[in-house]
């Protein structure tokens, strides 16, 4: 292994993530600046709905497609996103594994799993980056960022479908790819869209709240 | 007005309030939009506008969240373009961003349940349009309204004396149909168990739904009232985002139940009525409520589980739909309460789909019936709600909102639906089982006489220059036994009436050749025409300020288009007997 390569993979990683842990927690100390808002009257809805059901109801909405009808309709959109955020979190586990935990690619079932899991997101990347600019509704809103972003993801994702195995035999340049680009994730997502998980618990409460109090949540159907 | 460099006054201040009323809620749906595009089929003017993006949720939130990126979050300070963060610099863009945030959007909060993120987007769409009219930016409908309610007391302008005859009146009619002379409806009467408050297009349009409501009270044996002030549970703010608004209307309501020491106030049926007064008020108004508040639909259903009321759902027989508000429904969780009312007092109840949370807008919603300007859009994005109400086969659609009843009206009526709207408390007091009372034989033979019509002998000019609207106005008015008389502008309305000196004039506001208001100023000021009633029918009440900023005596009634032939009638004949009983109170005083 190359200087480079172990500098990538621990020195580089290491700062990166200090920082976006640095970042992040400024914006949740700046969120958190805002008054939060309150709710005087007494609950509406059935007895048995509650904030607490509420918030549950609204943060399990992710793993609940039929719950919302865009979700329901376009249950192939939730595929993709189950697949992409699969996909993310695998990645992003591989950048410890490969450093600290490497006997683990020596199992070639896992790094099957991996690769299939990891392919599948760049494949929905794809389709994703086809489809913002394909619909005209999806051009309308969208940014700069937003455009970026999805290509920065699927290029990471590229680069660790071929990161998987751990193999320098070949060279190093994909592992270099993957870690330069796991870094440079990781100090960019703080200032993109996709830091909106680090909204999303949040965003998610309030409305889980607001609505369990009203008896809205959760979501009843006839 | 600004150029390119200069902010101007009002786009200062939107930023400036922007920093104020922005809440942790708020900032984070502001935050969390990934512009997945998910919300964008949600919306009913999507689905009415293929192919306009600009109609799309998450298109319309961006006009805001820009602001708050630019100004708010750092990211788009620094990089603005990167994240398309922008501020707005000119009265012309605030006009745009109004154009949106009222034209574009009802408020309804479909996509905020649509959205995975849980972005209330409907929530800082009010928050932009309290911005925008902070600075005087709205639509004409939004700043009347507005300023009759914080001006008189209620949206609709009602003055106490109208209201109270009207009360009267209904109680009268209830009197006749109950052939009881203690059926009442009490007037500010102290330690009552329900204070019972409306929607002033109840005494506008709709007397018909207060008296219902007061038989059902009746029959329930209820130790009710209602208040002489303070009785207008709307409120506009909940539209406009004006929050003081809000909680100055709301308030009002809370403390005249104080000091009836009313143990509940009960909310007749109205969306955003019951939202702003049950659920928004006392944050608005920072006000702890004392008391107890519920929507009627509880009430009416109580009386029936308890016995106090007997119903008969075979007198409900005609096939029925029910449409879901979205400020009970998506914003105060009343789903369940109107379906089982209709159940019991009805015998072919069937369900609308999508419905419940799910529901469409009636397209009414967000104040929409009082922007004329977007009168457009608004139709056209009825088509998703026509398609519904057609595919349920009923004949009636039965809705707990009063704005529902017109948007929904106005839906039904340009898709040429041929159904009826309706509302629980008319369905209810239609199946009111009434025992009857004990006959006392009487030996007399008593003459029958007809009952005639209730316009009959009566001469009326319509003025309108729509030949549609003009014909059916005068349908109904002869249909009822009125002489009517026809006028296409303002000079052949005001020639008529000098000549043909009617009784009524229904006046439409915007007509060709001289100007309405100064057609209506010379009948008022001609002292021939002193006895004239005149009731201004229009479907722009923006032009409203034609007719009430002139010094002259203000018109006896005021109707918005699109009216119903009930609600027409109704009002004439108000209007009339009302004129028929002060020049009757006139000759008892006179020596």
């Amino acid at each position: 292994m190359s200087e480079l390569l172990h500098f990538s993979e621990h020195t580089l990683q290491e700062v990166a993530l200090g920082f976006m842990a640095l970042v992040y927690t400024i914006r949740i100390l700046w969120l958190f600046g805002f008054k939060a808002g309150g709710e005087r009257q007494a609950a509406t809805g059935p007895p048995n709905t509650t904030p607490a059901k509420g918030i549950l109801y609204s943060w399990a909405n992710i793993a609940m497609p039929w719950a919302m009808e865009s979700t329901r309709r376009h249950y192939l959109i939730y595929v993709q996103f189950a697949a992409f955020h699969i996909g993310v979190t695998a990645a992003i586990a591989l950048s410890f594994v490969i450093p600290y935990w490497p006997g683990l690619l020596e199992s070639r079932a896992v790094v099957l799993i991996l690769q299939i899991v990891i392919g599948a997101a760049f494949l929905v990347g794809v389709i994703r980056i086809i489809r913002r600019v394909g619909s005209p509704y999806m051009r309308a809103i969208s940014s700069p960022d937003d455009y970026f972003s999805l290509v920065l993801l699927t290029t990471w994702f590229f680069f660790a479908v071929l990161a998987v195995p751990n193999q320098i035999a070949g060279g190093e340049w994909h592992l270099l790819g993957y870690f330069i680009l796991t870094a440079f994730f990781l100090v960019y997502v703080p200032f993109s869209k996709i830091s909106h998980y680090l909204y999303y618990p949040f965003t998610r409460y309030y409305l889980g709240k607001t609505m369990g109090y009203r008896g809205v949540y959760p979501v009843r159907r006839g | 007005m600004s150029n390119a460099n200069t902010r101007s006054l009002k786009a200062e201040k939107v930023l400036e309030r922007m920093g104020q009323k922005l809440n942790r809620q708020m900032a984070g749906s502001l935050l969390a939009c990934v512009h997945c595009g998910l919300c964008t089929e949600s919306c009913h003017y999507v689905l009415a506008n293929p192919g306009d993006p600009t109609y799309a949720p998450a298109y319309k939130g961006d006009l805001v969240r820009k602001l708050f990126k630019r100004h708010f979050d750092w990211t788009g300070r620094v990089f603005p373009w990167w994240v398309k963060a922008g501020s707005v610099w000119t009265d012309e863009e605030l006009e745009e961003l109004k154009d949106t945030v009222f034209g574009k959007c009802t408020n309804c909060r479909r996509c905020s349940l649509n959205c995975p993120m849980g972005v209330d987007l409907a929530t800082f769409n009010r928050m932009a349009r309290g911005l925008l009219v902070s600075v005087g930016v709205m639509p004409e409908g939004v700043a009347v309204v507005s300023k009759d309610q914080w001006e008189i007391g209620n949206q609709m302008g009602v003055l106490k004396e109208e209201y109270l005859d009207t009360l009267e009146w209904m109680a009268e009619e209830m009197q006749d149909e109950l052939d009881d002379p203690e059926a009442d409806i009490p007037i500010d009467q102290f330690d009552c168990d329900v204070v019972y408050s409306i929607n002033p297009r109840e005494v506008k349009y709709d007397p018909r739904t207060i008296a219902d409501a007061a038989k059902i009270f009746h029959m329930a044996g209820e130790k009710w009232t209602m208040a002489s002030e303070g009785w207008d549970m709307t409120n506009f703010g909940l539209f406009s985002g004006d929050d003081d608004l809000g909680g100055s209307v709301a308030q009002r309501l809370y403390e005249k139940v104080v000091e009836l020491r009313g143990k509940q106030l009960v909310i007749s049926e109205c969306g955003h009525g019951y939202r702003s007064t049950r659920c928004e008020g006392p944050n608005w108004a920072k006000y702890d409520v004392p008391f107890v508040m519920e929507s009627s639909i509880f009430t009416m259903l109580r009386y029936i589980k308890e016995g106090r009321i007997k119903v008969d759902k075979s007198r409900n027989s005609r096939p029925v739909t029910y449409h879901d508000s979205c400020n009970m429904g998506r914003s105060c969780g009343l789903f369940e309460e109107p379906r089982e009312l209709l159940q019991l007092v009805c015998s072919d109840f069937r369900e609308m789909y999508p419905n419940r949370a799910e529901n469409y807008c009636c397209t009414g919603g967000g104040g929409a019936m009082s922007m004329s300007e977007y009168t457009g859009r608004r139709l056209k994005s009825g088509v998703i709600k026509a398609n519904q109400l057609k595919e349920t086969g009923a004949e009636i659609v039965v809705t707990s909102c009063h704005n529902c009843v017109d948007g929904l009206t106005d839906v039904i009526r340009h898709y040429e639906l041929g159904i009826e709207v309706s509302q629980l408390v008319n369905l209810v007091a239609n199946a009111l089982v009434i025992e009857p009372k004990v006959a006392i034989p009487v030996e007399e033979v008593v003459e029958v006489v007809a009952e005639a019509l209730p316009l009959a002998g009566r001469t009326l000019l319509v003025a309108d220059d729509e030949p549609d609207q003009l014909e059916y106005l005068a349908t109904v008015f002869e249909d009822n036994g009125a002489t009517v008389l026809r006028a296409t502008n303002g000079d052949e309305a005001l020639a008529m009436a000098c000549s043909e000196k009617p009784d009524l004039l229904t006046l439409d506001l915007e007509m060709p050749g001289r100007n309405v208001g100064e057609v209506y100023e010379i009948l008022r000021k001609d002292p021939e025409l002193e006895s004239l009633k005149v009731c201004v029918i229009t479907g722009r009440p923006e032009l409203r300020k034609l007719i009430y900023d002139r010094s002259v005596r203000k018109p006896e009634g005021y109707m918005d288009k699109p009216v119903t032939e009930e609600a027409l009638v109704s009002t004439v004949r108000r209007i009339l007997e009302l004129a028929h009983d002060e020049s009757a109170a006139g000759d008892e005083s006179t020596p």
